[in-house]
């Protein structure tokens, strides 16, 4: 313990004289001041519709009026308003024989399920004005509703897998082949302390730095509505598990050019999960293989849930297991080729 | 204190055996030196006594220990110096031996008193990384004595540094030997070797080639020779006479006689000359 203590020590050291700690303090400082200061707490998404109501007594425009729509006297001023605002709707409506006649006037980027959205939203509410509200489902949640994500917030979660999980994998790697370049693994293998205890103290100095990188930004982007011990368990779990599969990588390399290509592959595996993230539709079963899926959502439910799921501690229960595993094959590999 | 037996170690993809089936005995107080030019099997041997590579085939004690499953405890009984520095250069030098010290189980030697015996006191606080090659050098190999070794691996220690330094590391040496720590010196400098060596034994090819003490080997295979600068005309003359061979002992004895002399001395073979003689081979 003492021996690993000092070894950590040493590590922490030559972490905060070296670059890549900076760079990744400096990365969550720029990742706070762009959100803070950059990203809006939510996206606008309204879409303005111009109307031009042609029907003889102009009831419908009258009806249908909210503060997303404006109504015009000719074609030629919606047309003009549609220039000026390249997100705006246009809809002339019309009479022939008794028949209400709409046409939509789109910008032209629109895809063909943008257009029967559009459609659709509109039928609705033809009907709506026509036939009285008729009321709709009504829904029930199995748990209690939570109140959802921010704009800002949702990419949190992002940010802590890729640079706790991810990012520790790549910055890992290049300690191993820095202290592998100085040769000092040499000096270490002959001292009376094992590979483990080197290779553990480097993933210490990796949690040392998700935890720095990532408790500051939720706290600063979140505040304290956040279980914290589930957050902290969540940190130390997927940096250890992310710099040990780092270590058992940089294991079958000599060299910090021949692990790029194998790391660059890795990582570009576990962001494929983002995909379902952003679009909850997309969540083909194999994606629950890949270990930044379940990063990605513990993240999402310590900051929608609070750390009430049972399903945080498990992920990070069971990715902190095949962190085990991983740095036990890594420590068998290493011994034959670290000092080599 | 080593015992190796049919030793032999092959690296991934080599055809040919780094070492070759070789054995010898390095008893405990002695200065043993293994030598040979650039790939001849010298730090793969090294590395294999000091555990940094695999024992593929044969047998290695080495302090006692069977070098098959080398115990953490072997490492507090002996010291590596490397031939290539390798030290933390973002640590001070005296971080460099502090940290190292906190690995060992048994008593070890003041970081500062090391650093004060290679002429580093000075630059104590100064990071490694700013020293030059010679004082990296240094550095390395005074780490290799925190643990005060029984056994002391040194790989070319006095390689890169100048005469001065070189000489005051060779006296280090000595005075560990004399206070009872047996070295492995692994070199291609044979005045080192002769100076500081108890036995040698030339490797070339992964194979030990002649094994024996300076001494021996340069009674065995070294010429008795007298070098002897005299006045012929006004001139001088440089000449050497065997002292075994009958004509040349007469020719120097009427050169002794009837001549002035300037200057004359014995002239042993060299271990570089035993070495080319035995192996045929350079130290390049």
């Amino acid at each position: 313990m003492k021996k690993l203590l000092a070894t950590f020590l040493n590590d922490a050291k030559l972490s905060f004289r070296g670059l890549y700690f900076y760079i990744e303090m400096g990365m969550a400082a720029l990742f706070i001041l762009i959100m803070l200061f950059v990203v809006p707490e939510n996206f606008e998404t309204r879409q303005n519709i111009f109307l031009v109501d042609m029907t003889p007594d102009q009831n419908l425009s009258r009806l249908l009026s909210n503060s997303d729509m404006q109504v015009f006297d000719n074609r030629l001023e919606l047309e003009k308003a549609l220039e000026e605002d390249r997100s705006g709707v246009g809809l002339v409506l019309s009479m022939e024989k008794d028949k209400l006649i709409y046409d939509f006037v789109l910008q032209g980027f629109e895809s063909e399920r943008m257009v029967e959205t559009i459609k659709a939203s509109f039928e609705a509410q033809l009907r709506r004005v026509s036939a009285g509200d008729f009321g709709g489902p009504d829904i029930e949640y199995l748990k209690e509703k939570t109140s959802p994500l921010s704009n800002r917030t949702q990419v949190l979660p992002v940010y802590l897998a890729m640079n706790i999980g991810l990012m520790g994998l790549f910055i890992i790697a290049a300690y191993i082949f820095l202290d592998k370049e100085e040769g000092v693994i040499k000096a270490y293998a002959v001292a009376p302390v094992s590979i483990f205890k080197y290779l553990l103290s480097k993933t210490m100095v990796m949690i040392m730095t998700g935890l720095l990188t990532s408790i500051p930004i939720v706290l600063l982007l979140h505040g304290l509505d956040v279980n914290y011990l589930f957050m902290i368990i969540a940190v130390i779990s997927f940096s250890f598990f992310g710099s040990a599969l780092g270590l058992l990588i940089s294991s079958f390399f000599d060299t910090m050019m021949k692990a790029m290509g194998a790391l660059y592959l890795v990582i570009m595996l576990m962001l494929i999960p983002t995909l379902s993230y952003f679009m909850p539709s997309f969540n083909p079963t194999w994606m629950k293989l890949l270990p930044s899926y379940h990063m990605l959502f513990t993240f999402r439910d310590l900051l929608v849930n609070q750390g009430q799921s049972s399903y945080i501690l498990t992920s990070s229960l069971g990715l902190f297991v095949l962190g085990v595993f991983a740095l036990y094959l890594a420590t068998l590999k290493f011994k034959q080729s670290l000092t080599v | 204190m080593i015992k190796v037996n049919n030793l032999s170690h092959r690296y991934d993809k080599e055809k040919n055996k780094a070492v070759n089936d070789i054995s010898f005995e390095v008893k405990s107080g002695e200065i043993f030196g293994f030598l040979g030019p650039s790939g001849a099997g010298k730090s793969t041997t090294q590395g294999i006594l000091t555990g940094l590579l695999p024992l593929q085939e044969g047998t290695v004690q080495v302090a006692g220990f069977d070098m098959k499953k080398p115990s953490a405890q072997l490492f507090d009984k002996i010291g590596v110096s490397f031939e290539q520095s390798n030290v933390y250069n973002k640590l001070t030098a005296l971080e460099n031996l502090d940290f190292y010290k906190k690995l060992f189980n048994t008593e070890t030697l003041d970081s500062m008193t090391l650093l004060k015996w290679v002429g580093l006191d000075h630059v104590a606080h100064k990071k490694a990384g700013e020293f030059s090659k010679g004082m990296k050098h240094r550095l390395t190999f005074v780490r290799s004595m925190l643990n005060q070794p029984e056994l002391w691996f040194l790989d070319e220690p006095t390689t890169g540094l100048d005469p001065a330094i070189g000489s005051g590391i060779k006296q280090l040496i000595k005075e560990r030997n004399k206070k009872g720590a047996t070295v492995f010196l692994t070199t291609h400098n044979m005045q080192v070797a002769d100076e500081l060596c108890d036995r040698i034994a030339f490797i070339i090819d992964g194979k030990i080639v002649k094994m024996d003490s300076p001494r021996q080997l340069k009674l065995e295979y070294g010429e008795k020779l007298v070098e002897v600068d005299y006045y012929e005309d006004s001139k001088v003359v440089k000449s050497k006479f065997s002292l075994v061979k009958p004509e040349d002992l007469s020719q120097l004895n009427d050169i002794i006689q009837n001549r002035k002399i300037e200057m004359m001395h014995t002239k042993e073979a060299t271990l570089e000359e035993i070495f080319i003689k035995v192996t045929g081979r350079g130290l390049i």
